[in-house]
């Protein structure tokens, strides 16, 4: 008979990095494993891949704006339409891996999964997967913002080539990433070696991790003025109330939107016994109730900017005025 | 009508499978004597007016059927595939061309006098236009990924939609350059009217945008809460029936129109999207496919609505007539594939 359910969402892996980074052996890697899944993976050019069970769609990266007002909002055409086009064949797959050229700002890719709606329908952004090479990022950073901007969107970052450098090197190019990003997975590989479930079905954003990194109690509360990526969070034990919220994030990310990168957080609704969770990219926000909070887990909403010229005074003193009376 | 009269009409006049893929297209052959699903699963379905009862399967794509049109000739069917292939199926398949990596996402074809019909299918940003034995006869270059591909009545001309607007080129030109026309923003579908004088073109942004080639004149058709995923202009090109809005919405091309007139709603106030919609190819009537897989049949002057198949099944993805108006089928994401005979008896 008919199924007239909703299916469940394809998770979507987005994989990133520099040219020569490693990121075609990672998904030589993902592709070659035994692991029993099925793929879909869209690419720019056919490379050396070993695909077997998989399925390899060619994809020219179209990026377009859109028409909304909204002077940040890109998003990926291909993707709209190899997403739609996916959904029709009978085989399903357990998930999509979309790899970007390396010049990419992962903006458009993350956008077109919030943006679009029948692509929301149907498939939901598992996490961001930036492959960086760790001798040569200093000097990419230094002479690129698409760099810094791939480790800021990251959810998880392979630091890779780590047999290139000294533990000294290491141990900078790894605090270079921190200052960057400070909430994502980073796992230092060679030849880009790791456990594939450490970069497939992360789930939902990796938003557990906002809630397991340390709020900013004891930073600085001062607005940094620079074009330099940084992150910020803070934590309020007080109930949310939804329309305070929405007023003041939707207020923020309209003014704001084009230095915010990427915003996440797990709210506590005032009479509420699931966990809300939000997440942007630029000024494109999307929501979902996730699930119970577990008995014995601190009912604490937290919220994380990655971004350009952070005021993380004002940010606090916002988000701290969203609880209730 | 209830649903429980739509459910008696699907069963005493209709044909229906549940095929077990997407369907993903649907059209009768030129003749109106066999009709054609498009599936997910690569296949196509055919079914003959003069059996219909029996269902052929016929193996044409390594993958999913993308697109379909009917041949150029009198019987048979062209396909697009994702396995890049753009083929033919009649009494047996042909592979016209084979794009391999590439998908063929858009066919359309046009009936000529003498043999002289067209095949053209979209690869990226290139139409590669065939004649009617298949072979190449050009290929018209686009700025970016054509995203919709229609022929005019008369097939003197093809227009194509992408990033920014649409280019409209003459098929027979010397020298291939297109009209352009220019409108910012992601267009997704066209359809050109009956008597060649209008363009219109669906956007991401739920809205419609069109031109009026005499003139220059820009139309734009918005307000619409989901995207247009199927558009269809009346027999005489009075109205363009649309989906996309929890009704059949039919802007009026006459008049004046659509500049500055309001559309009007048919079917609506279920709060369901409208998925498809294809206008009666001789009468003032359009049939409706809903999100639910409810399909109606609606009387464009009276406004009065005829439920022909019940909700249940699917959003219906797929809605056709025979040439001659009477035979509908439709088919459902979820795989519902049914034929109605809606003949007089």
């Amino acid at each position: 008979m008919a199924n007239t359910e909703t299916e469940a969402q394809v998770p979507v892996t987005v994989l990133t990095g520099y040219l020569g980074a490693g990121k075609t052996t990672l998904l030589n890697r993902i592709l070659t494993e035994q692991h029993g899944r099925k793929y879909a993976v869209v690419i720019n050019e056919f490379g050396e891949l070993g695909v077997d069970n998989d399925l390899v769609v060619d994809s020219d990266e179209e990026v377009f704006e859109m028409n909304n007002g909204c002077i940040c909002c890109t998003v990926r055409g291909d993707l709209i339409r190899i997403v739609s086009g996916l959904m029709k064949r009978r085989d399903k797959f357990d998930g999509i891996i979309i790899e970007t050229t390396g010049l990419a700002n992962p903006a458009p890719v993350a956008q077109t999964f919030f943006v679009d709606e029948n692509v929301r329908a149907k498939a939901k952004l598992d996490a961001i997967v930036t492959v960086v090479d760790a001798k040569h990022l200093p000097q990419r950073l230094e002479d690129s913002h698409e760099a810094e901007d791939q480790i800021a969107f990251a959810d998880v970052i392979v630091l890779n080539k780590t047999d290139l450098v000294t533990p000294e090197e290491l141990a900078a190019v790894e605090e270079q990433i921190r200052a960057i990003n400070r909430f994502a997975v980073i796992h230092r590989t060679e030849r880009a070696a790791l456990p594939i479930e450490q970069v497939l079905d992360r789930g939902a954003f990796d938003l557990n991790r906002v809630l397991q990194m340390s709020p900013d109690f004891l930073e600085d509360d001062e607005h940094e003025h620079n074009d330099d990526v940084t992150s910020v969070s803070f934590e309020v034990e007080k109930p949310i109330d939804p329309e305070k919220f929405n007023a003041w994030i939707g207020a923020l990310l309209q003014t704001e939107g084009p230095n915010l990168l990427r915003t996440k957080g797990i709210l506590s609704y005032a009479n509420e016994g699931r966990r809300f969770a939000f997440q942007a990219v630029h000024m494109i926000a999307d929501g979902d109730f996730i699930g119970p909070w577990k008995d014995g887990d601190p009912r604490v909403s937290r919220i994380v900017f990655i971004g350009r010229n952070l005021n993380r005074p004002r940010l606090r003193r916002g988000f701290e005025g969203c609880v209730v009376d | 009508m209830s649903q429980a009269a739509a459910q008696f009409l699907l069963e005493t006049r209709g044909t229906q499978r549940e095929l077990d893929a997407f369907v993903v297209a649907v059209c009768f052959d030129r003749a109106g004597g066999t009709a054609a699903f498009a599936l997910g699963d690569g296949t196509l379905r055919l079914v003959s007016m003069a059996d219909r009862e029996s269902w052929r399967s016929v193996d044409v794509h390594d993958g999913a059927a993308l697109s379909l049109a009917p041949d150029a000739t009198s019987t048979g069917f062209v396909s697009g595939g994702d396995d890049g292939k753009f083929c033919r199926v009649g009494a047996d398949t042909t592979t016209v061309a084979d794009f391999r990596s590439k998908w063929v996402e858009h066919v359309a074809t046009h009936a000529g006098e003498k043999g002289k019909g067209l095949l053209a299918c979209a690869i990226g940003k290139n139409v590669h236009l065939f004649d009617q034995g298949g072979a190449k006869l050009k290929e018209l270059t686009h700025p970016s990924t054509v995203t919709g591909l229609v022929f005019d009545a008369r097939g003197k001309r093809i227009c194509a939609s992408h990033y920014n607007g649409a280019s409209l080129w003459f098929v027979n030109a010397k020298e291939d350059s297109p009209r352009k026309l220019e409108w910012k923003g992601s267009h997704t579908g066209i359809a050109i009217h009956p008597d060649g004088d209008a363009v219109v073109t669906a956007m991401q942004e739920n809205a419609l945008h069109g031109w009026r080639l005499s003139d220059n004149q820009h139309m734009r058709m918005s307000g619409y809460p989901a995207k247009t995923a199927a558009m269809s202009f009346t027999r005489n090109g009075k109205w363009l029936a649309t989906s996309g809005a929890d009704a059949m919405v039919l802007w009026p091309f006459f008049g004046g129109g659509p500049m500055g007139k309001a559309p009007i709603e048919l079917a609506g106030g279920d709060g369901v999207v409208c998925t498809r919609v294809a206008a009666h190819p001789r009468d003032e009537m359009v049939a409706g496919g809903f999100a639910d897989g409810l399909i109606v049949l609606a009387d464009v002057n009276s406004s009065r609505v005829l439920p022909i198949a019940p909700p249940g099944r699917g959003p219906v993805s797929a809605l056709a007539w025979s040439p001659d108006g009477s035979q509908l089928a439709f088919g459902t994401e979820s795989g519902l594939a049914a034929i109605i005979d809606l003949a007089k008896r």
